[in-house]
């Protein structure tokens, strides 16, 4: 099987911190790949490269086979790859239905007029279970539902492959629960291939199929999540030298 | 509204005085200036504070046209469409590198472009200077002349209006309004943010462009003082901001109350007090309805109605 998105020998600096070194990934049709690292390990980097909002230095991304590297964000969305912000970011003075129908109308679903794309926004808030607020405004809703709702726009763009970046971070354990329950959804419903960025352990352990973990931009490990989690690496990156050696 | 409409149209055949034919005229002009501006300033966020340069360039274009061919007054109404064009197609020039600045950059850079147009025509031999441009005069009484001009701008009106309304509610205008809520996010919606802002300045250009050809026809002078006045770039945008931006009615509303207010109050009061007047109820307006006259009451019956 050949991937769907893939990365090679990415580079990304910042000034004098290099953000991602010689960085390799491979995404396979309808995986759900986690990846973790501390924080400013260059993991929402990654996601910008991906999504065209940040440029990198060098290295190629290829997305179904041909290279995407330096198209403008709008092309590469366009192509399928929609992605999720970590910070909220929804269209404020919106209500919901609106910003999930704007993903509707620009993204690959061959719908060009509004109301059509009200009544797919409509399915699609549904789907996140965000239906019975599909008339609030963003500002009207807590950070669960504001979750909710970039995961909704996100879909609501069909695309191929999603990038959801710490979904889960500020959820209280009843709340993961439900958005692990979506990511699996997700899949199944939509078919489509899934890279997420996390923190809460529980949501990788039993969504993901495969980890990577970064540490300061440099791939540490590539592997199945429980081997992941046990890696001496990996733990030395989270706790320090003292915990790895058991 | 088909009734209003006609009620407009057939409003010079009732015989009013030429005055209110003109006023009216004013009135038409201001609506349709604040209604094309909305297109980049209220749906897109951008706000240019020199769309008068689009309105002078029209103005400019249509004299020479006129001119160059030496076409009868009739012929260079009609000239006020190429006109229009020209006016969008330099709104593509400037707003390419222009429109990538954002905010309050954006909007100093297209007041000095308006400035640097009206310096232009000042120093440019062949388009008159500072001694302006004379155009040929209609050869009718006094109020078929005022009414001839207030059809068209009416037509003109309406049309601006009427499109500003089908892009509010089309694919490309929830476009521009994801552009205007977060740039970002819109291009990760795969939005073609640069297209659509070179798109809706162009757009929002070229009514601009005809309405300065109806005006130099209407004053058959024209002069670089007038039709490139900063004044009128501002009011444009204040018009809009004060009836509410973001949909196409804001700067319909907006329009008309302020120039009726403005009327009003230099009618009947004394004109030094009627400017205070004038300059408080902006600044009671902008602290107190940021979104403008008509969403502050539309949101305050949403209140009472929950």
């Amino acid at each position: 099987m050949t991937a769907i998105l893939s990365g090679h020998d990415i580079e990304k600096s910042f000034g004098g911190l290099k953000a991602l070194s010689k960085f390799n990934f491979e995404v396979m049709p309808g995986e759900i790949v986690g990846l973790i690292g501390p924080n400013g390990s260059g993991k929402t980097t990654l996601f910008n490269v991906i999504s065209g909002l940040v440029r990198p230095d060098s290295g190629k991304i290829a997305f179904e086979g041909s290279e995407i590297t330096r198209k403008p964000p709008h092309a590469i969305s366009s192509l399928g790859i929609a992605r999720t912000f970590q910070i909220v970011r929804p269209l404020r003075d919106l209500d919901l239905i609106d910003n999930v129908a704007i993903a509707v109308v620009y993204g690959r679903n061959e719908i060009f007029d509004m109301r059509e794309a009200r009544g797919k926004a409509l399915e699609t808030l549904e789907f996140s279970g965000l239906a019975h607020k599909a008339y609030s405004y963003p500002g009207e809703l807590a950070i669960e539902d504001l979750k909710r709702l970039e995961v909704a726009r996100a879909l609501a763009s069909n695309p191929r492959v999603l990038l959801l970046d710490e979904v889960f971070a500020g959820l209280n354990p009843k709340e993961i629960s439900g958005a692990i329950e979506l990511v699996f959804r997700i899949r199944e419903t939509y078919g489509l291939s899934i890279v997420m960025i996390e923190h809460v352990m529980k949501a990788i352990m039993t969504a993901c199929s495969r980890v990577i973990a970064l540490h300061h931009g440099v791939k540490l490990a590539d592997a199945q999540p429980r081997e992941v989690a046990n890696h001496p690496e990996v733990i030395r990156a989270y706790l320090g030298v003292e915990y790895a050696g058991n | 509204m088909a009734i209003a409409l006609i009620g407009l149209v057939a409003f010079p055949l009732f015989g009013p005085p030429v005055y209110f034919i003109s006023f009216v005229f004013w009135v038409f002009l201001y609506v349709c200036l604040s209604s094309s501006w909305n297109l980049i300033g209220g749906y897109a966020g951008y706000l240019s504070f020199g769309h008068v340069a689009f309105f002078g360039i029209g103005a400019y274009a249509t004299a020479m046209i006129g001119k160059i061919f030496g076409l009868s007054i009739t012929m260079t109404l009609l000239a006020t469409i190429p006109a229009g064009v020209i006016s969008s197609f330099i709104a593509i020039i400037v707003g390419y590198p222009c429109l990538r600045l954002r905010g309050p950059y954006f909007a100093v850079i297209t007041l000095c472009f308006s400035f640097v147009s009206q310096l232009t025509v000042k120093n440019l031999e062949f388009l008159g200077g500072a001694d302006g441009l004379w155009l040929k005069s209609m050869d009718v009484p006094v109020l078929v002349n005022r009414t001839i001009f207030y059809e068209l701008m009416l037509f003109l009106t309406v049309l601006t209006v009427w499109v500003s309304y089908l892009v509010g509610r089309s694919r490309f205008g929830a476009g521009l309004r994801a552009i205007k809520e977060d740039e970002e996010v819109a291009q990760t919606m795969a939005i073609n943010a640069p297209r659509l802002k070179i798109m809706a300045f162009a757009l929002s250009a070229f009514f601009p462009g005809i309405a300065g050809g109806i005006y130099a026809c209407y004053l058959s002078y024209i002069h670089p003082d007038v039709v490139f006045d900063v004044n009128m770039s501002i009011l444009q945008v204040l018009m809009a901001l004060f009836g509410g931006a973001s949909s196409w009615v804001g700067p319909v509303v907006g329009a008309v109350s302020l120039t009726l207010v403005n009327e009003g109050l230099s009618t009947f009061v004394k004109a030094e007090l009627a400017r205070i007047i004038y300059g408080l109820l902006f600044i009671i307006v902008i602290v107190f309805m940021p979104n403008g006259i008509l969403e502050f009451f539309s949101r305050k019956r949403r209140k009472i109605e929950r």
